[in-house]
């Protein structure tokens, strides 16, 4: 790799690694399933590479992101959303034009999370994130810790409503002044 | 449209592919009417998109650990990217440890188990010596000084359960929490310095803009703007003087490196070491562990990673010691290195020697002024007509306070053979005052950073004072602020 080459590649995962979670984010608001968030994530990720020639240094990296990877989800809706259950195109361009306005408070959540996730009880904390592990077999998982199918996933949702609300709560407590 | 609870429960099953054709009309039709149902559905969406990234990372570390596969390759998309650019292995590196990481170790000088680059996250932490400038993922700079234990709860929350930090906060990172054993202080867009110290009580010293102090002692938050102080404890709070220089700030880091780099420390114990076996030295008191000295004083750390100073905080603190035996001196040399909190009112002791007494001609009493220029007080000794000095005593011309809050090395050569009183700063020659009367000077029992008939307190650390029974030249003074120097 040429030292200007070099250069460039780190100025590119400077700016990737800042903006990862929002595109990552970004796409799996408008694909049903995390699996194939990861699949559009890490498609959008090597095109990004290959067109940063064209993104001005002084331009806005996450919005030129996001427009590189809304049009990458459009192109999987067109291609392998035809006879799955997806958003209405009507509701996938709302929550995509809205993306940049919902960005930053996303960001702070986000941060929040990772300080509610560390609050959390370990036990639970550790069967949560092997539920969202890749592969990961909800049916398994729900036998291992004595649960039904069903029950495992009423017992998702308590967990998932215990970190947004500790979340709310985290950003609460941050903002005051 | 949809009551709230059962939007959820839609959010919910969206999540885990178990919504219904008519769940998914009924989702698809709040998403297309509802902003708030948007934004509720981006929330829950990002929680689930955060979630599997954290749990992707964990896998990965977790089989690091087990040695079976490296970290990098359960990351699809940087392998992608490898295949297609040959990854440089630090890149690769950068990539995996900053996307979780609360904050990055940006520099550290002296300070052992943290290296450049390297991203922290929920661990405790511990710096026995030494100093270590860190960057939050929101961009605040915080430089924390040994010795210290502390761990970030998330990059906007950092816990100092022992140790001294300055803070720089951006605006991207306002609110900015640093939580201590005794209370929080919230930034809201600042500089500012917490001091967590040992013998418990957690002080908030806020530089610029505003902070709000937050503890249970407290009661109501409390708002502390620039220049103000607080002492947070059980009992409650109380104001404090600002203490801008106790705190090494990010700016100042750089040029500590660059010295250290240079070897400064060797060279300046080298200079300590010629010191030591100079026959006239009367005393060079360096504040090492070993050498106890009587009074009320901190130990905290001087100019090297690790090694030791007096700092005097409280009304009243001071170091007692006695010097030259009860010898006269004909020429004498003081030369210190001192860090200065505050200007002082009236006087800031560096050294006196105890009383003030016409039967005792000739003893000395050497200060910081209020107005940062620098006195050497003989008893009994006068001014030649017409010479420089106010007040009737030598004084330097020049504030000693050329930047605040960093290192400065003060010096002043008295000759009673010829009635000169010589001061220099940083090792620079600053001015000459005349004497008509000069006594030979007398030490004995005496006080650094105060005095026994009067507060005098020096608000700052001194480092390495050493005492000297002859006139240094300017050439050896200078010397002895470029060895001893902790910057470049």
């Amino acid at each position: 790799m040429s030292p200007s080459e070099a250069e460039r590649h780190r100025v590119f995962l400077r700016q990737f690694t800042a903006n990862e979670a929002a595109i990552r984010s970004f796409v799996r608001r408008l694909v049903p399933a995390r699996a194939d968030a990861d699949d559009i994530m890490q498609e959008v990720s090597v095109v990004l590479w290959e067109k940063f020639d064209t993104f001005r240094e002084d331009g806005n990296f996450r919005a030129w992101a996001f427009g590189v990877a809304r049009y990458e989800v459009l192109a999987w809706l067109r291609d392998r959303g035809r006879d799955r259950l997806v958003l209405s195109e009507k509701a996938v361009e709302l929550l995509g034009s809205e993306a940049a306005e919902h960005e930053p408070r996303l960001e702070r959540r986000r941060e929040a999370l990772e300080h509610c996730i560390a609050e959390a009880a370990p036990a639970q904390r550790d069967l949560l994130l092997r539920s969202y592990e890749p592969g990961a077999r909800i049916a398994a998982l729900a036998r291992e810790s004595g649960r039904t199918e069903p029950g495992f996933y009423q017992w998702l949702y308590r967990m998932r409503k215990l970190l947004l609300d500790c979340i709310q709560r985290t950003l609460a407590k941050e903002e005051w002044s | 449209m949809v009551m709230n609870g059962s939007l959820e429960r839609l959010f919910h099953s969206y999540l885990d592919g178990t919504l219904s054709r008519e769940g998914l009309a009924e989702l698809n039709s709040a998403l297309e009417t509802n902003p708030e149902a948007r934004r509720e559905f981006a929330e829950w969406l990002d929680l689930d998109a955060s979630l599997g990234a954290i749990a992707k990372g964990r896998a990965a570390e977790v089989e690091a650990v087990a040695g079976r596969v490296s970290p990098a390759a359960t990351w699809k998309a940087a392998l992608a990217l490898a295949a297609s650019v040959a990854l440089a292995a630090g890149a690769l590196w950068f990539w995996q440890g900053s996307t979780r990481a609360f904050a990055l170790v940006k520099a550290s000088t002296g300070a052992t188990g943290l290296s450049p680059d390297e991203g922290l996250r929920g661990e405790t932490r511990e710096i026995a010596e030494g100093t270590v400038k860190l960057r939050t993922r929101r961009g605040a700079e915080v430089v924390i000084e040994a010795p210290a234990v502390f761990r970030f709860e998330s990059p906007q929350r950092l816990r100092l359960v022992k140790g001294r930090l300055a803070a720089d906060v951006p605006p991207p990172a306002k609110g900015f929490t640093v939580v201590t054993p005794d209370g929080d202080a919230i930034d809201l867009g600042t500089r500012f310095g917490i001091d967590v110290n040992e013998n418990g009580g957690s002080e908030i010293h806020v530089f610029e803009g505003e902070v709000v102090a937050r503890a249970p002692g407290l009661g109501d938050p409390r708002s502390l703007r620039g220049g103000e102080a607080l002492a947070m404890s059980e009992g409650g709070g109380d104001a404090r003087e600002l203490r801008s220089a106790a705190f090494i700030q990010p700016d100042e880091l750089p040029s500590l490196r660059a010295a250290l780099a240079a070897g400064q420390e060797t060279r300046s114990a080298a200079a300590a070491e010629s010191l030591r076996s100079d026959p006239a030295l009367v005393s060079l008191i360096t504040f090492e562990d070993d050498a106890d000295h009587p009074g009320v004083y901190r130990l905290v750390q001087g100019r090297w990673p690790g090694s030791c100073a007096a700092e005097f905080v409280e009304v009243g603190d001071h170091l007692r010691l006695t010097l030259g035996e009860g010898r006269d001196f004909a020429q004498l040399t003081l030369a210190a290195w001192v860090r200065l909190d505050r200007l002082g009112a009236p006087y800031q002791s560096l050294l006196h020697t105890d009383g003030w007494s016409e039967d005792n001609p000739g003893q000395v009493h050497w200060m910081i002024n209020g107005d940062a220029t620098m006195r050497l007080a003989l008893r009994g000794n006068t001014l030649l007509p017409g010479a420089a000095g106010r007040h009737g005593f030598p004084d330097s011309l020049t504030p000693v306070l050329p930047e605040q809050g960093r290192w400065v090395h003060l010096t002043v050569v008295y000759d009673s053979t010829v009635g000169t009183v010589r001061f220099h700063l940083n090792g620079r020659f600053d001015s000459e005052v005349r004497q008509q009367v000069a006594h030979p000077a007398r030490l004995g029992p005496a006080q650094i950073g105060n005095w026994d008939k009067q507060d005098r307190k020096l608000s700052g650390r001194i480092d390495e004072l050493a005492v000297i029974g002859r006139a240094l030249s300017d050439a050896e003074i200078q010397e002895l602020h470029e060895a001893g120097t902790p910057y470049r």
